[in-house]
């Protein structure tokens, strides 16, 4: 089966610094894939390459096997990449039904003004959250007085919703409490329960061994290794991001 | 304190207020119970209201939005678009002249804000001056007479007790601009950009066009002001729009919008501009000079904020 996403050959530079170099990597559809990395690995990079946010100076990016040039986010979005972002772009004066609608809201054109179809959506987000099994007593509640697990429910929604089928999700869980982070870790579950793939980026290797079927480690802008969950230890993983590991020795030399 | 109940907890305030004011009255100035009083609170509304709305609308928007150009927008729109009847223009097309004059000095604030990037303080203060500069240099600070009379009955006509001005501009603006903030898209827009304006741009709503459109629509309305005044005194006055920024916008803020933007509702600010107008009036009535009634306008959104951080801390 074509990989859902296929990188190949992905460098940026900015000016002289190579923030990202010669990095191959396939993403597949159903799959929970980590990237991890000290802090100007590069994995953020490559993750914005891959969302639209920046174009790559060197390789390829193919979709289904199709080669593809993001200009925008936008163009992103409609090849089916979803980034739910750090700063989770959701406005808190809304509710829940109202977010996930955003910018893309359900609408009956009369006399040339886009009436809001309530109902519809309403009922669609009734559908998207329990498929995610999201605890969210009111869909009409608004999102600033919600926790920052149901947060990411209801951007985790809204990313379904926009059809995408790969889902980006950068520090997903990087300041929440225990149980709001168990939470978030089983929602990502359940996107890959529904052959989305996903893109998780996290400091956290306890919640990254959790969910991740696979693993990427980015060092200094080159992956550096890529590890099945069931044949690689968090010590490993460890060793690899901060340069202990063997490999990750052969890869300073190399670069 | 939940945002949505900002503008219903200050309607109440009004209406708590309002019936303060009219219990004085009734023991200090009973002869303010009369019809004509109503009536000449209605027609004294109308300018304030329209322009109140578009000042309301900027605002809610967000982006530091403030429209100071208000009533330079409405004195100019009067002196140019009587100049154009007197250069030729055809009467019947006066109202419409109007309204796109005004839609047109909205566009200049609107670009200057959204295109050039300057802070909507500044660029409307910049087009405070050069509009209301322009009005008063082009006549020589003089009125110009010569409305068609056939627009008087509009100016000064009622049915009832209601001005027509009043039934035909102010009603259905407020009713539409109302139904569109609340079930449309569009309004949603509004409300996300005014209140979390990443968050908006991220998810795709063009924030500029829509930011520009806002300040369109508060010179159009501004352009409907104007021909109130037009078909109320039968000539345009250069300087008819003075203190309407100001006055707009304690509207706006009584009737509980963010100045942060992305909360508010339009009749709040309608209640705030009739109880605005009824205070004014009241303090006419009991012939108290008019130079107190500014500063009492003042104390009043001194007032109603003052409430207002008192009911939050309560809430809290």
């Amino acid at each position: 089966m074509t990989p859902f996403v296929q990188a190949r050959g992905i460098g940026k530079s900015f000016g002289g610094l190579k923030a990202l170099d010669g990095v191959d990597l396939d993403i597949h559809q159903g799959e929970v894939l980590a990237l991890l990395g000290d802090n100007g690995a590069g994995k953020s990079t490559f993750v914005k390459i891959l969302a639209g946010a920046q174009p790559q100076s060197r390789g390829e990016i193919r979709i289904e096997g199709r080669p593809v040039a993001f200009a925008s986010p936008h163009d992103a979005a409609r090849a089916g990449i979803a980034t739910i972002y750090q700063e989770l772009a959701l406005s808190e004066n809304l509710n829940v039904v109202e977010n996930v609608f955003l910018g893309r809201e359900v609408v009956r054109r009369v006399l040339g003004f886009p009436w809001l179809r309530r109902r519809a959506m309403r009922q669609r987000v009734d559908t998207l959250l329990r498929e995610l099994d999201a605890h969210i007593p009111d869909p009409l509640a608004r999102v600033g007085g919600m926790s920052g697990g149901q947060r990411q429910a209801v951007a985790i929604a809204r990313a379904l919703d926009q059809g995408g089928r790969l889902v980006i999700m950068d520090e997903p869980t990087a300041a929440l409490a225990v149980a709001e982070t168990r939470k978030v870790l089983k929602l990502v579950r359940q996107l890959a329960a529904r052959n989305c793939a996903v893109i998780l980026i996290s400091h956290n290797i306890g919640d990254v061994f959790e969910v991740a079927d696979r693993m990427a480690v980015f060092r200094r802008g080159r992956k550096i290794a890529e590890r099945q969950r069931a044949a690689t230890t968090p010590d490993e993983i460890v060793a690899l991001i901060t340069g202990a590991h063997p490999d990750a020795r052969t890869a300073d030399l190399a670069a | 304190m939940k945002l949505t109940s900002l503008p219903k907890a200050r309607i109440l305030v009004l209406f708590v207020l309002w019936l303060a004011l009219l219990g004085l009255l009734a023991m200090f100035a009973p002869a303010f119970f009369q019809p004509a009083v109503l009536r000449s609170i209605l027609q004294f509304s109308t300018v304030l209201a329209l322009v109140s709305l578009g000042q309301a609308l900027v605002v809610l928007g967000g982006g530091a939005g403030i429209d100071l150009a208000v009533g330079a927008m409405v004195s100019l729109v009067a002196i140019l678009s009587m100049l154009a009847v007197r250069a030729g223009l055809p009467g019947f097309l006066l109202p419409p002249a109007a309204i796109l004059l005004g839609g047109l000095l909205g566009l200049g604030n609107g670009l200057l804000v959204t295109r050039l990037g300057l802070l909507p303080l500044i660029a409307t203060l910049g087009t405070l001056f050069l509009y209301g500069g322009l009005a008063l240099a082009l006549t020589g600070g003089g009125p110009v007479p010569g409305v068609p009379a056939w627009l008087f009955p509009f100016g000064r006509g009622t049915l009832g007790l209601v001005p027509w001005h009043f039934l035909a501009f102010v009603l259905p603006v407020f009713v539409l601009v109302a139904l569109i903030l609340s079930q449309t898209a569009w309004g949603r827009w509004v409300r996300a950009m005014g209140f979390r304006e990443n968050a908006a741009r991220l998810a795709g709503i063009p924030v500029s066009r829509v930011r520009l459109l806002l300040y369109v629509t508060s010179g159009l309305l501004a352009g409907m002001a104007a021909l109130v005044t037009l078909a109320w005194f039968g000539s345009a006055r250069p300087n008819i729009g003075q203190n309407l920024e100001l006055e707009s916008l304690a509207a706006v803020l009584v009737g509980g919008v963010s100045i942060l933007g992305g909360a508010g509702g339009v009749f709040g600010v309608l209640a705030a501009v009739l109880f605005i107008v009824s205070l004014k009036t009241a303090m006419q009535f009991s012939n108290i000079a008019t130079t107190w009634q500014v500063g009492a306008i003042g104390l009043l959104l001194i007032l109603v904020l003052l409430i207002d951080r008192r009911t939050v801390r309560w809430n809290a």
